[in-house]
């Protein structure tokens, strides 16, 4: 089982900014490869700086973080961009170049492979996004979010990280784009093998489509576990000031009539009922 | 009688100069005083368009070519002298900071409020009022551009609510909260209606917090007004809405599935203590 394999390991990570705010504190987590991980928990309580600890960009200010055996301390934003990829919430504040092409290219070219390489991981990364070639010349403020979404992604991509951060992939997007784009991050987790772990706010996404939940509050991991067994502590989502999906909530009402309180979606819900009425 | 109308719309459609479909076209709605409106569809399906159209932001600011009319008040919004509407419309925009300017929120705050000509004593009573119906005095000092993005977002309704336009139109006011602040700024939402009988447009795909609120609800889809009833028979629609691509929220649609399946006949529920009870009513 490739999900057996540790890819990444957290230990007493603390993180402070310069001027003293704790942003996270006391963090334990080990992250393994092939996971599909909602990081869930209020504005401020500290998912982005882990984020951003995972891949590098912040250095732990306590506790070590060790990605395929690199220490993030110790190793160059170079080597851990290859292994953990980061997508902003806002593709706009990722993406800078005129075309889309050259967008994708600039990580490879950063990373200074040949240009043979270079070609080779755009191509790879286009392919992988699905990205019509009528866009690929296209400057990426020309294209629909979802779009442009795509190739943010896609530049990440390019570096082949093991682990794709995406932060509220969601945002903005009505219910048909919000699905499409999950579908896609599903595909890169389950046919092309990378870790993927969302940072949202949409609980009816999280029931959907990760396996793992790890909830924080003020800094700290307040939860983690499955998705059904992080549900389904209604006294420590609470701590988090989250709820379950409200399909979650109502099968959880619904317990003394039969309904499993680890219920995530409305299908699961439905055949419940079905078997329940038989 | 039309007094209690405060918004009508005939006919009416727009197309931005630079494109070959009008954004919306041929919409009549009109909306009461003291009604609170939530507006769904998918992106692109005009909802913004119709949200500036009120405001009179579009013909205003904007070029293209317009149909029909649009009434607030009972005038057209061309009608108005300049500055005039938009006393009367607040609108909240779903980037906050489009509309920030000042050093800090409390600045952000006042300056509206000077600029409309108030005195010190009343800016000093709409500021306290609001930033405590908001929740923001502890953020009163800090820089606009300092704060997060959910924060940022309640700055932006209390700019907006300081001024109390008698309609408040809210284009997607929480799409950057977490679930806790989001249902905070529904709070302050369902408090304005009870107590200010202030009109509310809101525009939302985040509909778990919408539907209890709602009086009505109006959906759009490519730029045309496909469903416009009050928020019960309006969901009574889920076939179509699902195939517009809009998902009533998880209680609603467990209820509707079951209703497909020729297992369930009868309202559906608009919040989870409903569902509950017509799970019950369901076994029993």
């Amino acid at each position: 089982m490739s999900e057996q394999e540790s890819y990444i390991q957290v230990t007493d990570l603390d993180f402070e900014y310069p001027d003293g705010t704790q942003a996270l504190k006391d963090i334990n987590l080990e992250i393994y490869k092939g996971e599909m991980i909602a990081l869930i928990g209020q504005n401020g309580s500290g998912k982005t700086t882990l984020s951003k600890c995972l891949n590098g960009l912040y250095k732990p200010t306590r506790g070590n973080i060790l990605v395929e055996g690199l220490n993030s301390k110790k190793s160059s934003i170079v080597q851990m961009v290859k292994r953990v990829g980061y997508v902003f919430q806002n593709p706009d504040h990722q993406l800078f170049n005129n075309n889309c092409w050259d967008e994708i290219a600039y990580g490879p070219r950063n990373i200074e492979l040949s240009e043979d390489e270079v070609k080779e991981r755009v191509e790879e990364a286009i392919s992988v996004v699905g990205l019509p070639e009528r866009y690929h010349s296209e400057h990426p403020f020309f294209l629909s979010k979802g779009l442009r979404q795509r190739v943010a992604i896609a530049s990440i991509l390019a570096l082949r990280p093991q682990v794709i951060i995406v932060d509220e992939p969601t945002t903005g997007q009505d219910t048909k784009q919000s699905l499409e784009i999950m579908d896609f991050l599903q595909d890169l987790n389950e046919t092309h093998g990378h870790t993927i772990i969302i940072i949202t706010h949409d609980m009816p996404i999280v029931g959907k489509y990760a396996r793992r939940v790890i909830a924080m509050a003020q800094a700290r991991i307040m939860a983690d576990g499955t998705t059904r067994e992080v549900f389904t502590q209604a006294d420590v989502l609470q701590k988090t000031f989250l709820a379950p999906p409200q399909i979650t909530q109502l099968a959880q009402a619904g317990q003394e009539l039969g309904f499993d309180a680890g219920t995530l979606t409305v299908e699961e819900m439905v055949e419940q009922y079905v078997q329940l009425a038989n | 009688m039309n007094v209690s109308k405060v918004i009508e719309i005939q006919d009416y459609s727009w197309k931005y100069i630079n494109t070959r479909v009008p954004a919306i076209r041929g919409i009549n709605l009109s909306i009461e005083e003291g009604s609170f409106v939530g507006v769904i569809g998918p992106n692109g399906a005009g909802k913004t368009t119709l949200a500036y159209s009120i405001d009179g932001l579009i013909p205003g600011q904007y070029n293209g070519v317009k149909k029909g009319t649009v009434k607030v008040f009972g005038k057209e919004v061309e009608e108005y002298a300049k500055g005039e509407l938009q006393q009367l419309v607040g609108v909240v925009f779903s980037d906050p900071e489009a509309q920030f300017t000042a050093m800090t929120v409390e600045d952000e705050l006042v300056f509206g409020m000077e600029n409309i000509g108030l005195s010190l004593t009343e800016i000093k009573e709409r500021l306290e009022w609001v930033t405590e119906l908001t929740d923001l005095s502890h953020l009163l000092m800090k820089p606009p551009y300092e704060i997060s993005g959910g924060q940022k977002q309640r700055v932006a309704l209390a700019a907006v609510l300081s001024m109390r336009p008698k309609i408040l139109v809210l284009d997607e006011p929480t799409s950057m909260l977490d679930p806790v602040s989001r249902e905070r700024i529904f709070g302050v939402l369902a408090k304005l209606k009870e107590e200010e009988n202030n009109t509310i447009i809101a525009i939302e795909h985040s509909l778990e917090n919408l539907v209890p609120l709602a009086d009505q609800m109006v959906l759009l889809s490519e730029g045309e007004l496909i469903l416009h009833d009050e928020t019960q028979p309006f969901f009574q629609q889920s076939r179509l809405l699902l195939e517009k691509g809009v998902f009533p929220p998880g209680a609603m649609l467990f209820f509707h599935e079951l209703r497909e399946k020729g297992l369930y006949q009868g309202r559906y529920p608009l919040t989870v203590a409903e569902g509950v009870q017509l799970l019950r009513g369901l076994k029993g």
